[in-house]
């Protein structure tokens, strides 16, 4: 772990007397996570028939390609301090959006019938569409300084409520340009990798690379831990989170474009509860919902937990009811370890 | 009277500032008559005043504040906990696992009152756990209820076995016939006992505010922990205690809506926790706590049943999601605006 010895001592927890040699916190709880997730992998291995399988172990990772995009927004957020329960409305909206302007104008009725716009304009203009409620969330917690779980819960319900109104409660699928479904259904370099998953994955490199190495991460720590020291060395808060914001929707906006374009559909209640799955596998990754400390690696890990979890018990034929129990469970033994050892560590 | 307006009396007793203290207190009843005013005359072209059609016919009053008693009976406990800093999204969930409790209990020949009981006491329960993962685990309370939302609905979805949707009349079991009459038949100018029981929690609650330590020690709490703390009020005991009350309430809700309902739907609470916030930061209390009134959330209550309810008549169902959301964003940024003018006072 080079990389975090070398980085200065920004975190919470890391204590200056003790130099570059001691592991940071963050760096301890990011193992500690991971190693969870592996430990589960195995105990997950040896009591469900054919889990210790290579595709499986691909199809965790792939399988969840929306949320852990989803993720790391939610988590530079949540470092900074800031909560975003938007995502998933936005994942909706964006998605309504695109086929809304991409359906030929002459439907035979109203849920066929779209704007009929040419392909990328209606994808630019979904995206647009998404930005706008990421702008909507940065002024009213940033000009107007609401707490930001109440103004996101709101712009949640009012991005799923516009695409509730264009899609009038259910969907649109019909009248589309057969190029709609490409985007999300394409593979890359002619291997079977599809395109969502492979941008998860230069997503998930940049993201981690703009937190460890930039200023720009590094800043949003900073923010994140100390917002009043923050202020008077000069940053500028306010522009900052809202940046945040409009990376966290703009991931959102091109998760829901192809969504949409995957299946061919916008669907109003499309991304239902995955604000709460990016929020719970950030939290199991060790990000604190006070901010200031967290990893994108960690969320990642985070994931791999939840995702070992439900699909466990899945394999041991458990009623799907069984999941919200265990997303309690995984969540609640998360925290508890997280906060022991830590404190346990920095006694 | 809270500290906050107290100090502000002392301060400069001008003509302006009793006009904004007046407003303040009581905005929310204007809102609530300019909803229903805005309600009644929207189709007046097609329905006469109070005949059937028009938002003001007497069943549609009735209906209203019938659909409207889970709502009205969460807004006061609710109050009390978002006064003294706290939060807990897992009330709507809590609900439904009241709701299926109670439905089960009716359902395998258990009489009304056992069945009530055992109910409010599970909800006791659930709100005690809340208290005790946030006080003395100690895990922030938006987490905490979150984990518990989680695990309640779980619950409630595994107590109703697969394939079926809810606790309902069928496979040999039956629902007694004294089921429904709780939510649903009137007993006192048309309305149920379920509406009459909220009136109760929020009277009951009302005084608790104005009249006990027990509401001072909230806001004291809400206000200024360390100093609540230091004066030698145990905080978190009278924070578990308000979560033991949200429990309570959000028991009397499961049993309301399961009864007008007459089945035990394990999702029937979904999304309450949201409404409840909306309702309560509509009555004017503080998201950071410290500034709240039961009796205002009970109006604001009011407010939003009149609302989508009302609204049903006049654009499609499709449109409440919308309507809710923007009305949380706007009720928030009110009370930041009313907020700010106080603070620069």
């Amino acid at each position: 772990m080079t990389i975090t010895d070398s980085t200065p001592p920004l975190s919470k927890g890391r204590t200056l007397s003790e130099g570059g040699r001691r592991m940071s916190d963050e760096t301890f709880i990011m193992l500690l996570v991971g190693g969870v997730a592996v430990g589960l992998f195995l105990i997950a291995s040896v009591m469900v028939p054919n889990f210790f399988q290579l595709l499986n172990m691909l199809n965790l990772v792939t399988n969840n390609w929306a949320v852990i995009s989803l993720g790391v927004g939610v988590t530079f957020l949540l470092v900074s301090g800031n909560f975003d329960l938007s995502v998933g409305g936005i994942v909706a909206l964006s998605g309504v959006l695109a086929v809304w302007f991409a359906q030929s104008p002459d439907g035979a009725n109203s849920l066929s019938t779209g704007l009929g716009l040419p392909y990328w304009l209606a994808v630019l203009g979904a995206f647009f569409g998404a930005l706008a409620i990421g702008a909507m969330n940065a002024l009213f917690v940033v000009r107007f300084s609401i707490p930001s779980i109440i103004v996101t819960l709101g712009t949640m319900m009012v991005a799923r409520g516009i695409a509730q109104v264009i899609t009038q409660g259910s969907q649109r699928n019909t009248n589309l340009p057969d190029a709609f479904g490409v985007l999300g259904n394409m593979t890359v370099f002619g291997t079977w990798v599809k395109l969502p998953v492979f941008l998860m994955v230069v997503l998930l490199v940049v993201a981690i690379f703009i937190e460890r190495k930039a200023v720009f991460g590094r800043l949003t720590f900073w923010i994140g831990s100390n917002p009043i020291a923050a202020n008077l060395s000069g940053i500028d808060k306010g522009k900052h989170v809202t940046y945040l914001y409009l990376f966290s929707s703009a991931i959102a906006g091109v998760v829901g474009i192809l969504l949409a374009s995957e299946f061919k559909s916008g669907y109003s209640n499309r991304g239902t509860l995955m604000e709460f799955d990016a929020l719970v596998i950030a939290l199991l990754g060790g990000v604190a919902i006070a901010g200031g400390f967290g990893s994108v690696v960690g969320m990642f890990f985070g994931a791999i937990i939840l995702a070992v979890v439900t699909s466990a018990a899945t394999g041991l034929v458990l009623s799907p009811d069984w999941q919200y129990i265990l997303k309690a469970i995984a969540v609640f033994l998360a925290i508890m370890t997280q906060t022991w050892a830590l404190a346990r560590r920095n006694r | 009277m809270m500290p906050k307006s107290s100090t502000l009396a002392q301060t400069s007793p001008t003509f302006a500032n009793h006009v904004g203290r007046f407003m303040r207190n009581y905005y929310i009843y204007f809102v609530l008559v300019l909803v229903v005013a805005l309600l009644s005359v929207a189709n007046l072209d097609k329905f006469d005043l109070f005949e059937r059609g028009n938002f003001l016919y007497e069943r549609n009053i009735i209906n209203i504040l019938r659909i409207s008693a889970p709502l009205l009976t969460l807004a006061g406990a609710f109050t009390l906990l978002m006064v003294s800093g706290y939060i807990d999204l897992s009330v709507g969930s809590a609900m439904s696992l009241s709701a299926v409790v109670y439905a089960m209990l009716a359902i395998n020949g258990v009489p009304f009152i056992p069945a009530f009981a055992i109910t409010v006491v599970v909800g006791a329960a659930l709100g005690l756990i809340n208290g005790i993962l946030v006080i003395r685990l100690k895990i922030t309370p938006v987490i905490a209820t979150l984990i518990t939302l989680s695990l309640y609905k779980g619950v409630a979805l595994l107590l109703v076995q697969d394939g079926v949707s809810a606790i309902k009349s069928g496979g040999g079991l039956k629902m007694p016939s004294w089921f429904n009459s709780y939510g649903r038949e009137g007993v006192l100018l048309g309305l149920p006992m379920a509406f009459w029981m909220a009136i109760a929690v929020i009277i009951a609650l009302v005084i608790v505010q104005n009249r006990t330590l027990l509401g001072k020690y909230a806001v004291a709490t809400g206000g200024n922990p360390t100093a609540a703390k230091l004066s030698g009020i145990s905080t978190g005991k009278i924070v578990i205690l308000i979560y033991v009350l949200v429990g309570i309430t959000a028991a009397l809700a499961g049993i309301a809506r399961s009864s007008f309902m007459s089945l035990g739907d394990p999702l029937s609470g979904d999304g309450m926790e949201l409404t409840v916030i909306l309702v309560v930061l509509l009555g004017g209390t503080a998201f950071s706590g410290g500034e709240g009134r039961v009796l205002r959330s009970f109006i604001g209550a009011l407010i939003i049943m009149a609302l989508t309810v009302g609204m049903l008549t006049l654009v499609p169902a499709y449109y409440q999601t919308l309507v809710i959301g923007a009305a949380l964003l706007a009720a928030a940024a009110s009370n930041h605006l009313v907020s700010r003018k106080e603070a620069s006072k």
